[in-house]
């Protein structure tokens, strides 16, 4: 009897030391660690947190996704020409007779998904506003003066259509200007890259473009919005997980003249900049989409817009109106963050 | 003799052995807490971390950054940049920080500075 129990005791306590052994070891190697990569690209501050429990793998996809942003920073630059790289630079000053040039097959695809909310977003999303937006932006280098109503309108009727064909566009010269897209398109593409690379918890924000997988300690993420009226402060924080969340407001860049504020974010039917609210947030499943979104919005009236996202599936947001109040699309509290 | 002395085990084998077992998982139960009290700054080159600062003393530091350096004042527990060699100064004008979720970003000097502590907010959207 006695020797029974014995055995008994013996082997509760071999098999309490083997799992003790197994958290030892399931921690020190199985444990997902934190990794980190922040870059500056697209004139931007992006930061990309990922988890693994492999850090030379995690260091490698950390690279990869450096690389990415430098790819799509360097097809989607308008001002700058790279070796080798057929951007929207070598797309407007393209000096060959071809009726139709090639393009890399990223930029089409770029291309392509902006044309798609032309219509959609009954022409606000519009990236063929290249001319009207240097014209803006060349008042906003010198620092004084606003365009002329004919300037503008004179830069928009010389505006070129773009037509694209089995991966090559049409040889006319259009001045693209992929602002409304360019971040969110790419923190898409990366997002998809780290679940295709297993990755599952991660954080990506790329100047305003957050995108979040799944948490690793809690369910859910929680992200700040930024107060527009209080520097270093925040009006709301949104929970979520598997998500996208972009803010589009005037309050950070912006041109000031004769006391009055200029956001970079021009109206295509206006040629101006809008003031209808100081900022406007996204939270949907795609970031690409979420970016355009966030655009739209912040040139639509805020009634309108709540209309039109309330119509939407899978789609919420935030409005922060001028006078500082908070307004919600019909679901949007469902992200609201309970301490 | 011997061979009852390794096969038997009586109570008080039992009661050591489990206090050394508690007393194991106790202690990863503290290696994987974390400290209430922990706030620091960590301040970054590129992607490179240069300075890890305690934010509980209040002191002054020096970063080199792209254009020289980088004065860094600690004063109750924020962080603020007092100097740096800029066009428009954007980030010794930002002041003070103390969450996790602010950043200091000089984009000419290529710094970062960050606030690691026991937070509840993960990133910000602007």
């Amino acid at each position: 009897m006695h020797n029974i129990i014995n055995k008994i005791i013996g082997i509760i306590i071999v098999v309490l030391i083997f799992l003790l052994g197994i958290i030892v070891v399931s921690n020190t190697y199985l444990k997902k660690r934190e990794y980190s990569k922040k870059f500056f690209y697209m004139d931007t501050y992006i930061y990309v947190k990922i988890y693994s429990n492999n850090s030379k793998k995690a260091k490698k996809i950390l690279n990869e996704v450096e690389g990415i942003y430098k790819e799509y920073h360097q097809l989607t630059d308008r001002y700058k020409s790279y070796n080798n790289v057929k951007n929207i630079y070598y797309i407007k000053n393209n000096k060959s007779n071809d009726e139709y040039i090639e393009i890399d097959k990223k930029l089409y695809d770029v291309i392509e998904y902006g044309l798609k909310y032309k219509e959609k977003t009954n022409g606000l999303i519009d990236i063929e506003m290249g001319n009207v937006i240097d014209v803006w932006k060349s008042y906003r280098d010198m620092l004084g003066g606003l365009p002329s109503d004919s300037e503008l309108k004179l830069a928009n009727l010389n505006k070129k259509e773009i037509v694209l064909k089995n991966n090559k566009i049409l040889n006319n010269h259009p001045n693209i200007d992929l602002g409304v897209i360019a971040k969110g398109y790419t923190t898409q593409i990366v997002g998809e890259y780290l679940e295709k690379k297993h990755i599952k918890e991660y954080l990506i924000n790329a100047g305003g473009n957050v995108l979040v997988g799944k948490n690793i300690n809690k369910k859910e993420y929680t992200i700040g919005i930024e107060n527009p009226d209080v520097e270093n402060d925040i009006f709301d924080i949104v929970k979520c997980h598997n998500m996208a969340v972009v803010t589009s407001g005037g309050y950070q860049r912006y041109y000031e003249y004769n006391g009055k504020r200029y956001s970079h974010i021009i109206s295509p039917k206006t040629l101006y900049p809008t003031n209808y609210m100081k900022s406007v947030t996204v939270i949907t499943k795609n970031s690409a989409y979420a970016d355009i979104l966030s655009t739209y919005l912040y040139l639509l009236p805020i009634e309108d817009g709540i209309k039109y996202v309330d119509k939407l599936k899978g789609v919420e947001a935030i409005w922060y109106t001028n006078d500082g109040k908070i307004k919600y699309s019909s679901n949007a509290k469902k992200y609201e963050y309970k301490n | 003799m011997q061979k009852n002395m390794n096969t038997k085990i009586n109570k008080y084998d039992l009661i050591l052995i489990i206090i050394l077992l508690l007393l194991t998982f106790l202690s990863l139960i503290f290696i994987y807490k974390k400290d209430k009290k922990y706030k620091y700054a960590y301040v970054y080159y590129e992607n490179k971390l240069v300075k890890k600062i305690d934010l509980n003393k209040d002191k002054n530091y020096t970063v080199k950054g792209y254009n020289g350096m980088v004065k860094l004042v600690v004063k109750n527990k924020k962080i603020k940049v007092s100097e740096e060699k800029s066009p428009k100064h954007l980030c010794s004008k930002r002041g003070y920080i103390s969450h996790s979720y602010e950043q200091i970003i000089c984009l000419p000097n290529k710094i970062v500075v960050e606030i690691k502590t026991v937070d509840n907010i993960d990133t910000v959207v602007k």
